[in-house]
């Protein structure tokens, strides 16, 4: 019995020496060593104890906190994805005020500057069309503008690329803890069979299941022999310890990383994770920011062009173009007037060069209201584009800030519940120190009882 | 029994901290910029204002640019017309002492010699150039000489032909009107704006008038003069006059174009810095909050996580 006794307190003092080890490991569960009193044995006198026993070593953790958890990680994860996204093409973007310049008027350097800026010097030119000075002005003013719409198409692009690598990144991941979480089931499965625990088993998948629902939203089942299944968009891909599918990448029509199931070659709809983050940001708010400017750049290319082409240069040509291309990813200038700018048709009439009446249609395009625009100008229809875009990422912002306190809430929960608290494991430890001190000292009484038997035999 | 583990309060101490370090992060950009919306995702209907409003301040300022461009050419443009009225005036008082029934060959042959000059004053005034080279009274055919002389085998001056146009180059002074300080030197179409030398809706032709002068007092013939020759010269001087008077207003029409667009650039400045601009003793007052919360979260962090059952144990 003694022996027994000072066995469970070792056992005991293990475990708590397993939880001070962990106490820094914020994925570790704190264990508990449960005891029982040992069976009784019957003698004459009634049933009479035979110490304590431990009986078994169970971790705390509440399951209904850890699956709040994970929900709240897909949650988290796809607003972090779409906040990085739209943060990198508000960089793009440049459309950022700072600092006074004046008396309370701040500057910015984005494409509104830049349509600004060009369309008052067709304002300066039409108050002197044969001005060549002003004419160069005008023609740099637009390779600016076009350069500063290739710019931030292109930027836009090259975030649109960025997210489907971290589609691509993310699919990859998402496959191997998938993989891991099966490899671990199935060692899970065959401890607790073997009549033993798999805490720490269990910590290293809870840990799994976390990060993979931050990459992917998933529903997962918890079975009777303790293995978790997944299946993402009602496609089962761990079913036990099997890999029963992964995710895979396939191109839409736009080229853009989608995801689908591998071995049925179906796409999956993602609700939750930075998978579906990053292609909520791509396809969404950034895809729309695009459209805008790409409209922008359109409706200033074909109306300029119609007005400008009916015009007359110094020369007296006409029915030529002044921006080339089709797209804010291609606008450029005419290089004819880029080298000449006495090329440029600003006068409505062949002969009469002081006429200015095509610069001033042109110059009044930016405040023309254009049907194809939803009747707004040019600028109007890109800083609604820029507005509704800053929608959008406010309320990202907004709700990863509530998602990000409600999972550090959970968190705090699960910690209070399953965390090591250094104080009360080292008063468990004296406690166990204790009872130990008590056993080795039962162990001597006995002996020396058995000393003292032998010793009366002998004399 | 609520229970705190060593991690759960580490991590809530970090992201304590880590909140507080955010808050003096972005009042301080706050403070340092002077403006508290930077970004689009700030406050994006303040940001689309902003932008609309800042490019209707540079139109403003754009506009003014047109204006000063304008207010030189009709100061340019009324120094010739006040010289052309000068000369009017003395062609007017030539054809009247002509007339006096006082003058002798000789002087009338004088007198003719001086509106000869005129004549040539006139061509050159009527062939006036701006700073950039522009003809001023050609209308928009600006690059085209204006008024060219044919002359007779004693060098007089018979005949002044308009090469010029009777169109006018408008330019917008605010987002509603336009204005122009061009002026064609003739125009007989009988519609459209006037001419400066002859138009036909007031009967001015000044240069052949001037030549018809010229030639009655070079032939004597004194009572052409006084029944044509010196009504039309003084119509011609009254029309002059009424160029000078449209030019007057014209101008001050650009002064008040000019101060609408600084008053209106003002009022959007005003706005800008409304929405725009941070309230400093606010944010001053807030990083200060921040910065006293951060010091306290810091040592009474440090403080607690000193200290466990581990220091009393011997």
């Amino acid at each position: 019995m003694a022996g027994q006794s000072l066995s469970t307190e070792q056992d005991a003092t293990s475990v708590t020496g397993h939880n001070l080890a962990n106490v820094n490991n914020p994925d570790y569960a704190r264990e508990t060593l449960n005891m029982a009193a040992a069976a009784p044995v019957q003698t004459t006198i009634g049933p009479e104890g035979e110490g304590v026993q431990a009986v078994s070593i169970t971790e705390v953790r509440d399951a209904l906190l850890d699956a709040q958890i994970q929900l709240e990680s897909s949650t988290t994860g796809s607003l972090n994805a779409q906040q990085s996204g739209l943060q990198n093409a508000e960089a793009y973007l440049n459309e950022q005020l700072s600092g006074s310049t004046n008396a309370g008027t701040a500057s910015n350097n984005g494409l509104t500057a830049y349509l600004s800026n060009f369309f008052n010097s067709l304002q300066s030119l039409s108050a002197d069309p044969t001005n060549i000075s002003d004419r160069q002005a005008v023609v740099a003013a637009a390779q600016q503008l076009a350069s500063q719409f290739n710019s931030v198409q292109n930027g836009l692009n090259t975030v649109a690329g960025n997210l489907n690598q971290s589609v691509q990144d993310d699919v990859n991941t998402a496959n191997e803890d998938m993989s891991n979480i099966a490899s671990l089931n199935a060692q899970i499965v065959s401890a607790q069979a073997a009549g033993g625990s798999a805490n720490d088993l269990i910590d290293q998948r809870e840990k799994l299941l976390e990060d993979l629902a931050s990459k992917v939203n998933y529903t997962p089942n918890t079975a009777a022999n303790g293995a978790v299944n997944i299946s993402i968009g009602g496609v089962s891909m761990v079913a036990g310890s099997t890999v029963a599918d992964t995710l895979g990448i396939y191109n839409n029509a736009a080229g853009n990383a989608m995801v689908m199931e591998t071995n049925g070659g179906g796409p999956l709809t993602l609700s939750g994770g930075s998978i579906e983050g990053a292609i909520t940001a791509r396809d969404g708010a950034i895809a729309n920011l695009g459209s805008a400017i790409d409209s922008a750049a359109q409706t200033l290319i074909t109306q300029f062009n119609t007005i400008y082409s009916a015009g007359y240069d110094l020369h007296g040509t006409t029915n030529q173009t002044f921006f080339t291309g089709s797209t804010a990813s291609n606008i450029g200038v005419n290089s004819t007037v880029i080298n000449d700018p006495t090329t440029f048709q600003a006068s409505g009439s062949a002969t009469a060069s002081g006429d200015n009446t095509v610069a001033l249609a042109l110059a009044n395009l930016s405040t023309q209201q254009i049907a194809g625009l939803g009747n707004q100008s040019i600028t109007q229809s890109y800083t609604n584009g820029v507005g509704a875009f800053g929608f959008a990422l406010q309320s990202v912002n907004d709700q990863l800030s509530n998602s990000q306190a409600v999972s550090q809430m959970l968190t705090q929960q699960r910690s209070s519940e399953s965390g090591v608290n250094t104080d009360q494991e080292m008063t468990n430890l004296l406690q166990y120190q204790k009872a130990y001190e008590a056993s080795a000292e039962l162990v001597s009484t006995v002996n020396a009882m058995l000393e003292t038997v032998v010793t009366m035999k002998t004399e | 029994m609520f229970r705190v583990s060593d991690q759960s309060f580490n991590s809530g101490f970090l992201n304590q901290v880590m909140n507080l370090q955010v808050q003096q992060n972005n009042l301080q950009n706050e403070a340092s910029s002077g403006l508290d919306v930077t970004n689009p995702e700030d406050n994006p209907s303040v940001m689309t204002n902003v932008l609309n409003l800042q490019t209707s301040s540079a139109a403003n300022t754009q506009y003014q640019s047109n204006i000063a461009t304008l207010q030189s050419a009709a100061t340019t443009s009324a120094s010739a017309m006040n010289s052309l009225q000068t000369l009017t005036s003395q062609a007017s008082e030539i054809a009247i002492n002509a007339t006096s029934g006082t003058a002798s060959p000789t002087q009338l042959a004088s007198y003719a010699a001086q509106v000869e000059s005129l004549i040539q004053q006139a061509v050159q005034i009527g062939n006036t150039k701006d700073a950039t080279g522009n003809y001023i009274f050609a209308g928009t055919a600006s690059t085209t000489t204006p008024f060219t002389t044919t002359t007779n085998a004693a060098g007089n001056i018979t005949a002044v032909t308009y090469n010029g146009n009777t169109s006018v180059a408008q330019t917008d002074i605010s987002p509603s009107s336009t204005a122009t300080a061009q002026v064609p030197g003739e125009n007989n179409t009988g519609s459209g704006p006037p001419g400066l030398f002859a138009d036909s809706r007031t009967g001015a032709d000044l240069f052949s008038h001037l030549i018809a002068l010229q030639q009655d007092l070079a032939s004597g013939n004194t009572a052409a003069i006084a029944s044509t020759d010196s009504p039309a010269i003084t119509q011609d001087d009254n029309h002059v006059i009424t160029q000078i008077s449209a030019n007057g207003v014209m101008q001050s029409a650009l002064d008040a174009a000019n101060t609408m667009a600084t008053s209106q650039n003002t009022n959007i400045a005003t706005e800008v810095s409304t929405q725009t601009n941070a309230n400093m003793a606010q944010t001053l007052s807030e990083l200060s909050q921040a910065q006293t919360a951060y010091e306290a979260a810091l040592e009474s962090g440090s403080t607690v996580m000193r200290v466990s059952l581990l220091n009393f144990l011997s």
